[in-house]
């Protein structure tokens, strides 16, 4: 590694670019980057896998990261956490049926004066409450509370 | 523009030993003096340099780069390019954790404005997208993810100080401490000892506050104002838990007493509804998902403490088990190849020291 | 510079690191993930040491001016031992293993597991090389080896934390993967985490068929070897020894690859020299390692043409069992099943190959050879030395180096010289291309033209070479470090002096040969005058010679 540069674009960029265009990296999608890029397809694929923002199977339409470190534990997090899981049909890790939503749970993403927080598709959704997330998933989704009964997860 | 203009006017030695003068200090946690740092890197003999803002900013508590970020991106802007002229370098990174991506569009901007009235021939600065990883804040581990890599940490020596990305020196600073050092250079009455502090947890009033060190508890609960009397306070997820005592100064020393670490002086506090094994088990969640993987005794020693406390809170656990989880912790920060694992047990030693009680709670429950 | 070393104090040199220093003051120092090629990963951490009270990883840590350096304390012993515990939580050493792991637990002074295995993974079988995550220990050298000394790649580290784990991409079976077979990542794993597909149990039916003619093919690295899975010194020839145990184990006939080396050579040669003479695609590349084969196919598609057509020596011998041997033994080549004793995994890929036909039935690597020696309970170093089976058994020192890496291309040109020319080589031994270096290369004179050779070991100097190409007429590809006498089959090492001295067994038993040269073997020259007729003919062609694939990367 010593004595080489690397030239062009930088291979996180890269990696975020594709996932923006294509939803997410697939095989076939990373197949293409590990031959422009003259990169051994295990490595790259040992890359993206670190990472916890690539993914590598498709995507819900809105991919939910809320967060479980200690200021958002203590402002009631975790009880959030469970109201999404109930109310989404969907374990920590899993994509609705519908492909709407994918939940993940995150470490801290910096909003811990305004906890609990989460982010949707990287925008961040601060002090939440029950009814905030109620009010934004029927925002997002159109269809609101009655969910749960419909829906299994995917995951 | 002013602080490089002034900094070009005066020269690379003299920002230097301006620097020093000041006691700039590292603003990311380590503390590392930073004319000490952009003077080695400056002096290891090479063809190419490159200087680094780690925003990635992650430590659980912390907020105060994604403020800056917010309000003063052009000062940090200004710091790198500082950098950048002082050590000689030509191309600058912007880390960005992957979570603050919303702030990147208008960071680009910023970084794009700065660059072109900086009139510093050759230099690019080139934001670089993290993509969700602790790890990566820690110095060697940003370098890998840079390169392409996975965001191992690496051995040291070799420093990346001296020998970095692609074996070239690099210099990598915090966002504060780079804003700092434009401040620093501009303003003669710049004080070294003004801080950014975090404040969050069970207070009405979290966010970010400047405070000097040795600011007395009681002024911090005086701003931040608990709803509750407060019973604990943690520096992040790695500095260690500690009861909070209203008449302590906030120093570095007086923080050691405690066997806790400042870091960045991220402080997230609890009141006395909270039971402290219960955040020391959320501490010990965000490191069994953040560790790299590389080295056995954090790999394999963070899941077998979040197991133990996990037995702990189900009401399963012994004295033994406390035993067993105190012998892990000082053991993984023992022979951990990088800080994450170094201070991974701090939460786990601390709070089983100063906080008894709430452990018993939890080993008494089981029995009935 | 002055250090003290267990209370002793001691001058050093620079630049060394704790592990060498302690090594050359006959300290021994525990490791796992430490490779003695490659930069240090400081991974494992079980080499640690006390450095003026602190414990740093011995691998990596270079010691300032008047450090004070403790190997043996309670404080370092317990460390290790932790260590240890966090990452085997349940050792299970057998003896017969030999599993480097297991040394070290003696020497941490592990007792019990405290730690529960939490580790699910699903082993990964199918292929020439299986591995079960299950057993891994995270040390990293198997990913390295195959990044960087094969140049290969096949495998890396995904996920993270306690979830990172060794596989090829998306999860796949080394079967689905542009994997060579080579089998370093077997040799290189301290805790058997990776290893052959066994065929034991296969041979063992075919031994207990009563209706079943049994043969056994030896290569010539297994004579520089077996040895050592025996307790014997590393480089010892037990040539003898090896025949007699495969007798003791049930085989009805004992024969030399040799011969098929000397075959080969005979083919190689003539087709070397038809390329010159017409204006062949040069350079002509060897084909006698199914590695180098696997890596043209998964790699280089464009040199397909450069392939020599010749099968390997195994196959060719095994073609001619079946057919020659066959018939003047008068046995139904049906009957027949040919064991071929391999020093190489990518040779069990090889027999499956559809287009080599069933020459050769299974392949069964060194280790698994000891492993059947020590389940007979034959006392291997109290045998008599006995004689390959005549009629395929006589072979020339030729054949006998093709175990070592420049081997081959030694072999080839002794015979290719006396074909062109009509006049023997005037050296036998080319110390060219002899030795450990990545790449050799020599040239000489055939009927005044310059012949430049060229060889290679280990995937990345392959590769290397490959770049090179052009440069020259004749090229010699091994896989593996060393040449076969290093392959993915053979014991696994610790003295780092062992591919050398396996190496010098074999030149060795070259010079120790009254034949030096293929041309001359008697036997060979009876299968071309009765069966074959000459090199490349038609019979030649069916028989020994074959063709290749592209295979995708991916």
């Amino acid at each position: 590694m010593a004595g080489e540069k690397k030239e062009g674009r930088l291979l996180l960029n890269i990696l975020h670019e594709a996932q923006e265009k294509h939803g997410y990296l697939s095989e076939h999608v990373l197949k293409q980057i590990a031959v422009e890029q003259d990169i051994p397809i295990a490595r790259l694929y040992g890359v993206v896998k670190f990472y916890t923002m690539f993914h590598t199977e498709p995507q819900g339409k809105y991919v939910i990261e809320i967060c479980g470190s200690p200021s958002c534990v203590l402002s009631g997090g975790t009880r959030l956490e469970k109201f999404l899981e109930g109310e989404l049909g969907v374990k920590v890790g899993g994509t609705t049926k519908d492909g709407m939503f994918s939940l993940y749970k995150t470490s801290c993403i910096g909003c811990c004066d305004e906890a609990p927080a989460m982010l949707v598709n990287g925008e961040p959704h601060t002090k939440l409450t029950v009814e905030r997330l109620k009010a934004l998933l029927k925002k997002l989704d159109g269809r609101g509370a009655g969910r749960k009964a419909k829906e299994a997860s995917r995951a | 523009m002013e602080a490089l203009e002034k900094a070009r006017s005066m020269g690379p030695e003299a920002v230097l030993e301006l620097l020093g003068r000041k006691g700039l200090e590292g603003r990311g946690g380590a503390a590392f003096p930073t004319a000490k740092k952009w003077r080695a890197s400056r002096d290891a003999p090479s063809d190419e340099r490159f200087v680094v803002c780690n925003a990635d900013e992650g430590e659980p508590g912390t907020f105060k780069d994604k403020f800056i970020l917010r309000h003063n991106a052009e000062t940090v802007v200004e710091g790198l390019l500082l950098a950048a002229y002082v050590v000689g370098a030509k191309r600058c990174f912007i880390y960005l954790r992957g979570e603050y991506d919303y702030l990147r569009p208008r960071l680009q901007e910023q970084a794009d404005s700065v660059l072109a009235r900086a009139g510093m021939d050759g230099v690019t600065i080139e934001i670089v997208r993290g993509a969700g990883a602790y790890i990566c804040g820690e110095a060697t581990a940003l370098l890998q993810s840079i390169q392409g890599f996975r965001g191992n940490a690496m051995q040291k020596p070799p420093n990346p100080t001296t020998c970095g990305l692609w074996g070239r020196p690099t210099v990598i600073n915090n966002v504060e401490t780079l804003a700092c050092a434009a401040q620093a250079v501009l303003f003669d009455d710049w004080d070294a000892n003004l801080r950014l502090f975090s404040i969050s947890g069970n207070v009405k009033n979290p966010g970010v506050y400047e405070f000097p060190l040795g600011v007395k508890m009681s002024t911090i609960m005086d701003v931040a104002r608990p709803a509750r009397r407060l019973k604990a306070m943690s520096f992040g997820c790695f500095g260690g838990i500690m009861p909070v005592d209203e008449g302590m100064a906030i120093t570095p020393e007086a923080i050691c007493m405690e066997k806790c670490h400042h870091g960045a002086y991220s402080i997230i506090l609890m009141d006395e509804t909270v039971n402290v094994v219960d955040i020391s088990y959320s501490i010990a969640k965000f490191y069994c998902y953040e560790s790299c993987g590389k080295c056995t005794p954090c790999r394999e020693g963070t899941v077998r403490m979040l197991n133990l406390l996990k037995k702990v809170r189900e009401g399963r656990g012994t004295k033994k088990d406390l035993q067993t989880l105190q012998e892990l912790a000082a053991h993984i920060q023992e022979t951990s190849l990088c800080g994450l694992g170094q201070t991974c047990g701090n939460h786990v030693l601390t709070s089983i020291e100063h906080f008894p009680g709430d452990y018993e709670y939890y080993l008494k429950k089981g029995k009935k | 510079m002055k250090i003290r070393l267990n209370g002793n104090e001691i001058e050093v040199g620079g630049g060394k690191t704790l592990l060498d220093i302690c090594r050359e003051n006959g300290i021994s120092v525990p490791t796992l993930c430490h490779h003695a090629s490659l930069a240090p990963q400081a991974r494992c951490r079980v080499c640690l040491v006390e450095m003026d009270g602190k414990l740093v990883t011995s691998c990596s840590t270079k010691p300032r001016e008047g450090a004070s350096i403790i190997t043996n304390n309670e404080h370092v012993m317990k460390a290790r031992r932790l260590n240890m515990e966090l990452m085997v939580p349940q050792p299970s050493c057998r003896r017969e293993d030999d599993l480097e792991v297991c040394g070290i637990y003696e020497e941490v002074g592990m007792k019990g597991a405290r730690f529960a295995n939490i580790k699910e993974y699903k082993p990964d079988l199918g292929a020439a090389v299986i591995r079960d995550n299950n057993k891994c220990i995270n040390c990293g050298r198997c990913v390295q080896v195959c990044g960087e000394i094969q140049g290969v790649h096949a495998i890396d580290f995904a996920s993270r934390a306690h979830n990172e784990h060794v596989t090829p991409y998306f999860e796949k079976n080394l079967a689905s993967v542009a994997c060579i077979r080579c089998g370093q990542c077997i040799l290189n794993c301290p805790v058997g985490a990776i290893s052959e597909r066994s065929h034991i149990d296969e041979v063992l039916s075919a031994l207990a068929d009563k209706d079943r003619h049994v043969v056994a093919q030896v290569a010539p690295s297994i004579r520089a070897a077996l040895g050592e899975l025996f307790g014997m010194p590393t480089g010892t020839l037990v040539t003898g020894k090896t025949v007699s145990a495969l007798r003791r184990c049930g085989f009805a006939r004992v024969f030399d690859v040799d011969l098929g080396a000397d075959i080969t050579i005979m083919e190689e040669a003539s087709e070397l020299l038809r390329r010159l003479e017409n204006d062949g695609v040069l350079p002509m590349i060897t084909t006698c390692c199914p590695g180098w084969i696997l890596m043209m196919e998964f790699f280089y598609h464009d040199l397909i043409g450069n392939m020599s057509t010749c099968r390997s020596p195994h196959e060719m011998l095994g073609m001619l069992i079946k057919t020659y041997y066959a018939k003047k033994a008068g046995i139904d080549p049906k009957k027949i099943t040919v064991v071929s004793i391999m020093p190489c995994t990518a040779k069990k890929f090889e027999s499956t190959r559809p287009e080599l036909g069933s020459g050769v039935d299974f392949v069964l690597t060194t280790r698994e050879l000891g492993r059947l020696v020590k389940m007979k309970k034959i006392d291997f170093a109290s045998l008599p030395d006995e004689e390959f089976d005549p009629a395929l058994g006589i072979s020339t020192g030729a054949g006998v180096i093709f175990g070592a890496t420049g081997g081959v291309m030694e072999a080839a040109l002794r015979t290719a010289h006396f074909l062109a020319t009509g006049k023997e080589l005037g050296r036998l031994e080319m110390a060219e291309i002899r030795g450990m270096d990545g790449i050799k290369e020599g040239k000489i004179v055939l009927n005044g033209k310059e012949i430049r050779f060229a060889c290679a070991h280990g995937g990345a100097n392959m590769r290397k070479l490959v770049e090179r190409k052009d440069d020259y007429h004749f090229i010699e590809m091994m896989a593996c470090p060393g040449g076969c006498i290093g392959g993915g089959g053979q014991p696994i090492y610790r003295d780092p002096d062992t591919l050398r001295k396996r190496t010098e067994a074999l030149y060795f038993a070259d010079r120790a040969s009254k034949l030096r040269r293929s041309h001359e073997n008697p036997v060979v020259k009876q299968i071309y005058k009765e069966m074959l007729g000459k090199p490349l003919s038609e019979k030649a062609e069916e028989l020994l010679h074959t063709h290749y694939v592209k295979r995708d990367r991916f």
